[in-house]
């Protein structure tokens, strides 16, 4: 559980370093990822003082550099291995270092996920760097991190349209292939309708939690396909996009928990030969 | 479960400790240089540019109107130094005190100035809808606002309004109605027009762009809906959020429903063929450039709201 272990250190830790007060100057260059000021409390608190390893070979992360628009950046993160029984990576960390709750999520995966990718979207509440930890069966860790400048002019990380309150959790799954081949990875995406608020909208409404999704599952033929937890980082109407590998006709089937313990399912029959939806 | 939003919360409170540093004095500027559009209505055009040190924000059309017994202003500019630098241009037309400060929309370029304008009786009236989002992103706002000029941003502030809009409203400012009207979501979700019913001047804060970019960050369907809804008001004189036009009313209003109608056609399309977030960001509405100002800043971030509101068609 990222809120009853990691997340609630984590949490302290931002808190630690947010008080402590970090100077707004010289925030317009790039800075070097080694010599961030929010970088070792989060790290320490997190990982504590367990080896984290250049990630080069094992997992890169990938965001436009001129992300467009603050309340939604296309994020990928991509193991670079063979996920194999023996050696695979078995959770990643996304971090978003300057935003309020900077643990956006964390993944797992199996040796049947075939690839560890995934694909989502994130808010950013500043410039900031995004770290992607894979953490492999063994418990090595390794990390990419980029610098990203979202959050100039009038783009912010919040603040669009109401949704209607009988749309929350609506789901879909869409396709980038027409058509799917047994034994071939897929990609899909699973998208959440859902405001996915941050603490700062709760701070109006008066809500004694803000309400976001807190855990995605994914499984097709009853195996797991994908599962996080995941927090307000990742923007509204959440989207996360990853392979699978079916062997067979089956049924892709999400659950999906927020933060009023509401739990949404959605599911979807697919198999050779049908178009899939998506077009 | 508690326990852990416990921590949550004192997590997300920490992130707003962070306050504007203080200490420093907001730079001193000339009044701004306004034109009296129509009788009584002044507009103070702001350059079409990003934020920098050299503007300090002087970047949306801003401006007051007349009253025999008070003085309307309208939007206020992106820091307290523009609206101090307003102030001075409204006391060299008039005498009469300002009695409300009316804020188009929750965009930083229209209320950072309002600090240098609100005082005791001073009304300050938003859409409804203003404070909710202002919650939820002003302080974000003055962080960037401090991020980006420094010290220059001394005084700047977020302001509450004291009453707001949630359709329709006229207020007297002595011998002169305004109409003041709330819209649905469109450039925002809380855009607000003024009328000036005497000499049918429309100020449109950002539901018009001309020659910026138009942004999108409210609903780029709904935009298109008011657009359709503006273009049958009857009006004189207008003022744009802005930039400046010689074309008659409503033909003013067809280069950015064209832009819009461009940008919801190919959206569409890229959604139909099966195309991600990303590529449609990097291929719509790109024959649109040589049409706007400021378009690389903006175009690629309207096609990610386009897209996010249009793949739950
Ligand atoms: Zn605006």
């Amino acid at each position: 559980m990222l809120w009853k272990s990691t997340g609630a250190r984590l949490l302290m830790a931002a808190f630690l370093v947010l008080v402590t007060g970090v100077s707004l100057a010289n925030e317009m260059a790039e800075p070097d990822p080694a010599k961030s000021q929010y970088w070792p409390t989060i790290r320490q608190m997190m990982f504590g003082d367990r080896e984290i390893l250049d990630g080069k070979d094992v997992i890169h992360v990938y965001l436009s550099t001129r992300a467009a628009d603050a309340a939604s950046v296309p994020v990928s993160i991509k193991g670079q291995i063979d996920q194999t029984p023996d050696h695979y990576i078995k959770n990643i960390y996304l971090i978003v270092e300057r935003n309020p709750s900077p643990a956006a999520g964390i993944f797992h995966f199996t040796p049947e996920s075939g690839r560890a990718q995934l694909e989502t979207r994130l808010r950013f509440e500043d410039y900031s760097f995004v770290r992607a930890i894979a953490e492999m069966n063994d418990g090595t860790l390794y990390m990419a991190s980029r610098w990203v400048k979202a959050a100039g002019g009038c783009s912010a990380p919040g603040g669009r349209f109401r949704i209607p309150e009988n749309l929350i959790g609506q789901m879909k799954f869409k396709f980038m292939d027409a058509m799917l081949e047994y034994g071939k990875p897929i990609l899909v995406q699973l998208m959440i309708r859902h405001p996915n608020e941050s603490a700062l909208a709760m701070d109006f409404d008066g809500d004694k939690v803000p309400r976001f999704v807190r855990s995605v599952k994914v499984t097709y033929d009853g195996k797991l396909v994908m599962s996080g937890e995941v927090d307000f980082s990742i923007s509204d109407n959440p989207s996360f996009r990853f392979f699978f590998r079916p062997e067979k006709e089956g049924v892709l089937d999400a659950v999906v928990e927020d933060t009023y313990d509401r739990v949404y399912h959605h599911r979807l029959t697919v198999s050779e030969g049908v178009p899939l939806p998506g077009g | 479960m508690l326990g852990t939003f416990g921590y949550l919360v004192s997590l997300a409170l920490a992130a707003f400790v962070w306050v504007a540093p203080a200490g420093a004095t907001p730079p001193d500027l000339d009044a701004l240089k306004v034109e009296e559009i129509a009788p009584g209505n002044y507009v103070h055009f702001g350059r079409i540019e990003p934020l920098s040190h050299a503007n300090l924000g002087d970047q949306a059309n801003i401006g007051f109107i007349v009253g025999d017994r008070c003085v309307a202003v309208i939007d206020t500019g992106g820091s307290y130094a523009v609206g101090a630098a307003l102030r001075k241009a409204i006391r060299q037309v008039t005498d009469k005190p300002v009695c409300y400060v009316i804020i188009t929309h929750f965009h930083p370029d229209h209320f950072f100035g309002a600090a240098a304008l609100v005082g005791p009786g001073v009304r300050i009236i938003t859409h409804t809808d203003y404070r909710r989002w202002i919650a939820e992103r002003g302080r974000f706002y003055l962080k960037a606002l401090h991020r980006d000029l420094g010290d220059l941003a001394e005084g700047s502030e977020v302001v509450e309004p004291t009453e707001v809009v949630s359709d329709r409203k006229t207020i007297d400012i002595g011998g002169r109605t305004l109409t003041l009207q709330a819209w649905p979501a469109a450039h925002t979700t809380n855009d607000l027009t003024v009328l000036d019913e005497r000499t049918g001047t429309l100020w449109l804060g950002d539901l018009l762009f001309v020659d910026h970019t138009p942004v999108i960050d409210g609903s780029v369907l709904g935009f298109l809906d008011v657009l359709g809804r503006l273009g049958e008001m009857r009006v004189a004189h207008y003022v744009p959020g802005h930039g400046r036009s010689e074309l008659p009313w409503p033909k003013v209003l067809e280069p950015e429903r064209d832009y819009l109608d461009v940008i919801v056609r190919e959206t569409r399309a890229a959604l139909k063929n099966r195309k991600t977030l990303e590529q449609a960001v990097d291929s719509v509405g790109l024959s649109q450039r040589a049409n706007w100002v400021n378009f690389d800043e903006f175009h690629r971030r309207n096609v990610t709201e386009a897209y996010t509101e249009l793949e739950w068609e």
